[in-house]
């Protein structure tokens, strides 16, 4: 016999203020199996867990169920609070009447209504509860980082830090990311390289990290603490160990005309080449869509000049195969195609630039030497309009509704950039609103009004006509109703940031989720921010969420924490709630392994006896390590002869027969 | 086709006599006109009374599942459909290829014994030849020559696989289809339901499903219902009572639609049997009709090997629930340069 314990939390008012508690607990009383109710404000505080331990103790309860909030927030709570209290954690169920109830109703009467029917399902479930014991699995002490940006870099050097090996896997030829083609960042000015070549300089001296660079993560299976993955290194047609990074090929590859990904297509690089000259790895590679020797067969120089023999033009992909405990996603951002914005004319006019092109225009290694020309003429600018949210807070198809967050404080550093170069040129900057909310960056934006005397417009620039050698913006001021035409030598948009184009490609080999932007999505947004819902893959950096490098960096250590977390323990806890095959009806047939996203399903021969003889026949397996309690083939099998434990097909049903009673 | 009985049992008698095989799966006579029913040889003596006439309508690859557990080897005749839904065995791994030996037999369908009755042919009748497009009903004293397609059951008129898509060994010549294979035909019942309003179907759902007795002969014919214990036998199973319960009668044909999804061969061997005349044939065409719009077409029990399109996940399956594509129009970056 079931004694079922109900415990109803007001979660302050949160719950109680839609939910008519009384009401439930009168409900609660008469639902078959209940031995004991009772409610409390915050059943989650210590006073309410106690509550919950003392009286399966006195009234000798073998099932729980608490009514309170989603069980992502507070089920592993209770289940602890059972278990210490010496039930199985198994035993507990959680009735959602939070975030399934309170919060997304405002008629109490209906609202109500749905949290008695919640609540009766919850104990119909709990009474078919069994008790489960959780197994044990081993963990791999070593983590992939994907992304060789500053938050890839970052991670990579804390986890390093902690003892534990890392391996870093870099898609481009060389770490450094977004951050390395920056000249200078806000809120300080102090320039990007200076701040980060150390850094990529220490990731690849440290003898616990491992650099894959040009290389790509090609498949990942497993589960937190034993993930295989799969690494393409792509072919460098450069021998890593042999090359000093001399440079000499560089200098004489006869083909120069690819445009350098580096400089943001603003000058051109050989086909053997490296991305910028502090790269690390400092190992060119040879683009071999552009190289004449892999298109006509005829050339060779690089080859012929290298004086360590490094070149190899036969060098093939490899696979690597290895096994992570943890894996942090760092795969930063782009800036959004603007051929949709054709009143800006950037793709038509070469002095409308981005200001990622901005940032190369005035760096001191960039195509210009530091100079800031235009593209066009290669003569001063004197007048340069910035346009903020081009694309940013645009709900229209070709932009993106959410704030790219770190356009207002680069158009600013661009700003006073351009008055520190020329002080008697002039910089307008069209904003919707001017977000400085970080420390610092308030000042900072107000040093450029101030003391820059840079003109803010608030408005929207309408059109731009190129006439005579200049740009002609039309834009309005808002506040004034003023039309305004200003006659621009350059005009530097900021467009916003969106997620990479294979970051749904990258979620769904992790098993990770996205959201309607493709930004990776964290397991919770406050609480869980650097975690997935995919147990032992975290997040960093700006392919969560458009991110400025001190925020990038802080969830960087945040992630590596996480991850070290999990590299620290020898073993980890199996989840409990898996599949599981009963072979006595099982046909065979393998419709679930098929369907089995995690290849945990395999076939096994079983001996029967059958007319006198034994017979082999063939059933389904589960590996419960492999596992990860899905669901998947619970449903796929016909007879139904796969339950998932925790949450077999008779406690569903019997959670629908009590909803719909 | 009483050409070629002589040659069915001669394969039959020399594949026993040479071991080859250990039974022999074929029809028999029974007692009545319409009586050929499945049986199982194993001496050769037996072979005098296998048939193959134009009431050979069982499917006799369904009858392999009371071989599963044994080693024996066994010979079975195979019409079209009975082919696809030995692939569809074999695909479902509950028939083993290499202990069956498939002899394929062209058909060009079967007669059905409602529509002789109601044409009044059966009176004295002794046997129905075929010439051309024609059968000939012979008796004691005189033959009647009626169009095939009149007496032909109606799922043999619209038959895409008149030919046997597998087999080891052919017997007689391959026909060619005769009915119309056009998919507008094929789906029309599906189309005219479709067109109806949510509770106009509802209405002829109801009224369909409401007609069952539960006899079960509908999955009991079905190739695709080969579990080796199926779901409605579970005596635990809380959606199926013994009572007569109209919720419980659509619980059952939308359970057993869904089962076969994907994998029914429409055969429309289940419409046949059913004692009350529920068209279940719409029910799985509906369903057929639907992958082939979401998934591309797809014929189940053509190819063992193929995945089912509703067990296996492609990154180009349809995704009919995500609104509108993600991202723009891509332009090579800096193209302006």
């Amino acid at each position: 016999m079931q004694r079922v314990g109900v415990f109803i939390c007001w979660c302050g008012t949160n719950i109680s203020n839609t939910v008519n508690i009384d009401e439930v607990m009168t409900a609660v009383e008469n639902m078959p199996g209940v031995a004991y109710s009772k409610d409390y404000q915050y059943m989650c505080s210590e006073i309410g867990q106690n509550l919950v331990k003392d009286t399966i103790k006195e009234h000798n309860l073998n099932r729980i169920v608490v009514a309170s909030c989603s069980p992502r927030m507070h089920e592993s709570t209770f289940r602890k609070a059972a278990e210490a209290a010496g039930l199985n954690p198994y035993l507990l169920e959680i009735a959602n009447i939070r975030e399934h109830c309170s919060w997304v109703h405002k008629d109490k009467e209906a609202a109500t209504q749905k949290a008695i029917s919640l609540t009766r399902a919850a104990v119909a479930k709990a009474i078919l509860n069994d008790e489960l014991i959780p197994g044990e699995v081993g963990v791999e002490r070593r983590a992939l980082v994907i992304g060789g940006g500053i938050a890839g870099i970052q991670t990579a050097l804390d986890i390093a830090d902690a003892g534990y090996e890392v391996d870093l896997v870099e898609k481009t030829p060389s770490i450094g990311g977004k951050m390395a083609q920056l000249d200078k960042t806000f809120p300080t000015l102090d320039c990007s390289a200076c701040i980060l070549t150390p850094k990529m300089v220490d990731a690849s001296m440290s003898s616990k990290i491992n650099l894959y660079t040009y290389s790509e993560v090609e498949e990942v299976s497993g589960f937190v603490g034993n993930f295989e993955v799969a690494i393409r290194q792509k072919a460098r047609s450069v021998d890593m160990e042999k090359c000093t990074g001399c440079g000499i090929c560089l200098a004489k590859c006869p083909i120069k005309t690819a445009l350098s990904e580096f400089e943001e297509g603003l000058s051109n690089r050989p086909a053997i080449y490296t991305p910028f000259p502090q790269a690390v790895p400092n190992v060119p590679v040879i683009d071999r869509e552009t190289c004449m020797k892999f298109r006509t067969g005829r050339c060779g120089v690089c080859e012929k000049v290298c004086p360590t023999k490094a070149v190899d033009y036969d060098q093939k992909d490899q696979i690597l195969n290895k096994k992570y405990g943890a894996i942090i996603v760092t795969t930063g951002y782009d800036l959004i195609d603007l051929d949709y914005f054709g009143e800006y004319q950037y793709m038509d006019h070469p002095d409308v630039i981005t200001g990622l092109e901005f940032e190369r225009l005035v760096n001191a290694a960039g195509p210009t030497g530091g100079k800031l020309i235009r593209p066009s003429d290669k003569k001063k600018p004197k007048k340069v309009v910035f346009i903020q949210c081009v694309g940013s807070r645009d709900k229209s198809d070709r932009g993106k509704s959410y704030c790219s967050k770190i356009c207002c404080m680069y158009t600013a550093k661009h700003a006073m950039l351009l008055k520190d170069k020329y002080p008697d040129s002039e910089a307008y900057v069209f904003y919707i609103d001017v977000r400085t909310a970080g420390k610092g960056f308030e000042e900072f934006q107000r040093r450029a009004v101030e003391n820059y005397g840079v003109n803010y417009i608030k408005g929207m620039v309408g059109k731009i006509f190129p006439t005579n050698n200049k740009l002609q913006v039309n834009g309005v001021d808002s506040l004034s109703g003023e039309i305004l035409q200003i006659d621009a030598d350059m005009v530097v948009l900021a467009a916003a940031t969106k997620a990479k184009p294979e970051a749904d490609d990258v979620a769904r080999m992790l098993s990770i989720s996205t959201d309607s932007d493709s930004f990776f999505s964290e397991a919770h947004p406050k609480l869980r921010p650097v975690e997935t819902h995919c147990a032992g893959i975290y997040l960093a950096g700006a392919c969560q969420g458009p991110k400025d490098i001190p925020e990038t960096v802080a969830q960087a250590s945040a992630a590596a924490v996480k991850a070290i977390g999990v590299l620290s323990k020898s073993k980890l806890v199996n989840n409990p709630c898996v599949s599981e095959v009963d072979k006595s009806i099982c046909s065979g047939c393998l419709a679930c392994a098929d369907m089995c996203p995690y290849e945990a399903i395999s076939e096994k021969i079983v001996e029967e006896k059958a007319n006198g003889k034994i017979v082999g026949r063939r059933v389904a397996e589960v590996n419960e390590t492999l596992c990860q309690g899905c669901g998947g083939c619970t449903v796929t099998c016909r007879p139904g002869a796969i339950d998932l434990k925790g949450f077999s097909n008779k406690q569903i049903l019997a959670e629908v027969d009590a909803i719909c009673r | 086709m009483e050409k070629i009985r002589e040659e069915i049992k001669e394969k039959a008698r020399q594949a026993l006599a040479s071991k080859e095989v250990d039974v022999i799966l074929a029809w028999e006579k029974g007692e009545l006109w319409y009586d050929s029913y499945p049986a199982f040889f194993t001496k050769e003596k037996d072979i005098d009374s296998l048939v193959w006439d134009s009431f050979c309508v069982n499917n006799l690859s369904k009858y392999l599942l009371e071989y599963t557990m044994t080693d024996k080897k066994i010979g079975v005749f195979v019409k079209g459909c009975d082919a696809l839904a030995f692939n569809q065995l074999v695909q479902d791994n509950r028939v083993s290829r290499d202990k069956v030996v498939l002899y394929g037999l062209p058909c060009s369908g079967m007669v059905d014994p409602d529509k002789v009755r109601t044409k009044n042919l059966n009176q004295g009748l002794t046997e129905i030849k075929k010439s051309k497009d024609k059968l000939i009903f012979i008796t004691k004293d005189k033959e009647i020559t009626v169009p095939a397609h009149e007496v032909y059951y109606d799922k043999c008129l619209h038959c895409r696989y008149p030919n046997p898509v597998t087999y080891d060994q052919l017997v007689g010549e391959t026909v060619a289809a005769e009915g119309v294979l056009d998919d507008s035909v094929r789906f029309s019942g599906v189309k005219e339901l479709e067109e109806l309003s949510c509770e106009e179907r509802f209405e002829y759902w109801d009224g369909q499903f409401s007609k069952c007795i539960r006899c079960f002969a509908c999955r009991n014919v079905c190739p695709a219902c080969s579990c080796k214990q199926c779901t409605f036998d579970d005596s635990d199973l809380e959606v199926l009572g013994k009572a007569r319960e109209d919720s419980e009668d659509k619980f059952f044909h939308l359970i057993r639609a869904y089962h076969v999804a994907g994998r029914c061969i429409d055969c429309g061997e289940c419409s046949r049997v059913c004692p009350q005349d529920i068209s279940l044939e719409k029910l799985n065409r509906k369903l057929i009709k639907d992958i082939n719009e979401l998934y591309g077409e797809y014929q189940a029990g053509l190819d063992p090997s193929a995945k089912a399109p509703l067990g296996t996940y492609k990154l180009e399956d349809a995704d009919s629930f995500t609104v509108g594509e993600k991202g723009g129009k891509k332009r090579e970056k800096n193209s302006k340069r």
